[in-house]
């Protein structure tokens, strides 16, 4: 309860426009949101292009936002940011090329790329569907409710609750 | 993850499987995300945060010059269209010949019908037509009294006459 209290304080900080308040969220939500991007980009530069992104659209969104789970207001603006992305002509190529690489090097040994090792983690993830994947990161690194989930997707619950059970079902064969 | 979103995980499985299946699928969910726990992501450089938190100070006096501005201009905008407003309403008041001084009072009546062009032959006409009127009277008051000697159809007849010359008169048609 001291968490949602502090949390709404610097919510009302950060709409009357401090800075202080924006770094505090900053400091909250960075670690969580990047992993998000970068489990999904699967490319470090691209996942700090994006995180920029979205606190530069928290800046400019902060005052529409009207209370209610802030992460899962966040984790949206994340998504949809993340599909922007997606549906750039230029930067899906640049996805493409990178997933073909890893593909490439599917069944060899971790190696380094653009100074990154791909973990084994990573590998199996890409074998994931772009939805699945994406709904198995948002589940993770938002800590949404599955009920938030659903309505964040427009879909039933019994939908999400399937799709994310089949998508962790298969990669927990994947990894072993 | 949660741990009140895991409690309510077999609860929402429930609903749509056996109890068996429910926690079939709780326990492979559970165990996926222990993989994910173990393989954590990187994390953001402290540059990048650094560089985050700059651009965001760097936004806000933008920003919040950008929100002045945009008020100042709708003020003056307001401002202008209220100055418009009240001058165009002075000048049309002030123009107006018709001030509102007080109450005006009029026939629904078209005055020309009582109007003649000329009062003297009305006048006239008047006197003549009252005449015939009282004479027309006079001559019903001896007929009704019985006092006429002559003819009464010829009375009747004359009255007549007196009425169909007074119809084919003119002077009421103005």
């Amino acid at each position: 309860m001291a968490k949602t209290d502090d949390l709404a304080q610097i919510i009302i900080g950060c709409k009357n426009r401090d800075s202080k308040c924006f770094s505090q969220i900053v400091d909250m939500y960075a670690s969580r949101c990047y992993g998000y991007f970068y489990r999904l980009t699967v490319n470090k530069d691209l996942s700090d292009e994006l995180l920029s992104e979205l606190f530069v659209k928290l800046v400019e969104k902060i005052a529409s936002y009207k209370g209610g789970s802030f992460d899962g207001w966040l984790f949206k603006i994340a998504a949809n940011i993340f599909h922007d992305y997606l549906r750039s002509k230029q930067r899906r190529k640049k996805l493409l090329d990178v997933q073909k690489e890893q593909l490439e090097s599917h069944f060899t040994e971790p190696k380094q790329s653009n100074n990154e090792q791909i973990d084994k983690l990573q590998m199996q993830l890409t074998r994931l569907d772009t939805d699945t994947r994406e709904l198995i990161m948002l589940r993770f690194y938002s800590e949404l409710s599955f009920k938030e989930i659903a309505q964040m997707r427009s879909e039933p619950i019994g939908t999400t609750l399937a799709k994310l059970h089949r998508g962790l079902k298969k990669l927990r064969e994947l990894m072993r | 993850m949660n741990d009140e979103n895991q409690e309510n995980l077999k609860e929402l499985f429930e609903k749509f499987l056996d109890a068996e299946q429910a926690e079939r699928n709780v326990e492979d969910i559970q165990k996926a995300e222990e993989i994910l726990r173990e393989h954590p992501a990187p994390e953001p450089d402290a540059m990048l945060i650094a560089n985050i938190k700059a651009e965001i100070a760097m936004r806000l006096p933008a920003r919040r010059a950008y929100v002045f501005k945009h008020i100042t201009y709708k003020a003056a905008c307001a401002a202008a269209a209220v100055m418009f407003l009240t001058a165009i309403g002075l000048n049309l008041f002030q123009k107006s010949p018709r001030k509102p001084n007080g109450m005006q009072l009029t026939s629904i009546i078209p005055t020309a019908i009582w109007d003649s062009d000329d009062i003297a032959a009305a006048d006239a006409d008047l006197a003549i037509f009252t005449t015939e009127i009282e004479q027309i009277e006079d001559e019903l008051l001896t007929l009704q009294s019985g006092e006429d000697e002559g003819n009464g159809d010829s009375t009747i007849t004359e009255l007549e006459m007196e009425l169909i010359e007074i119809n084919n008169s003119d002077f009421w048609k103005g």
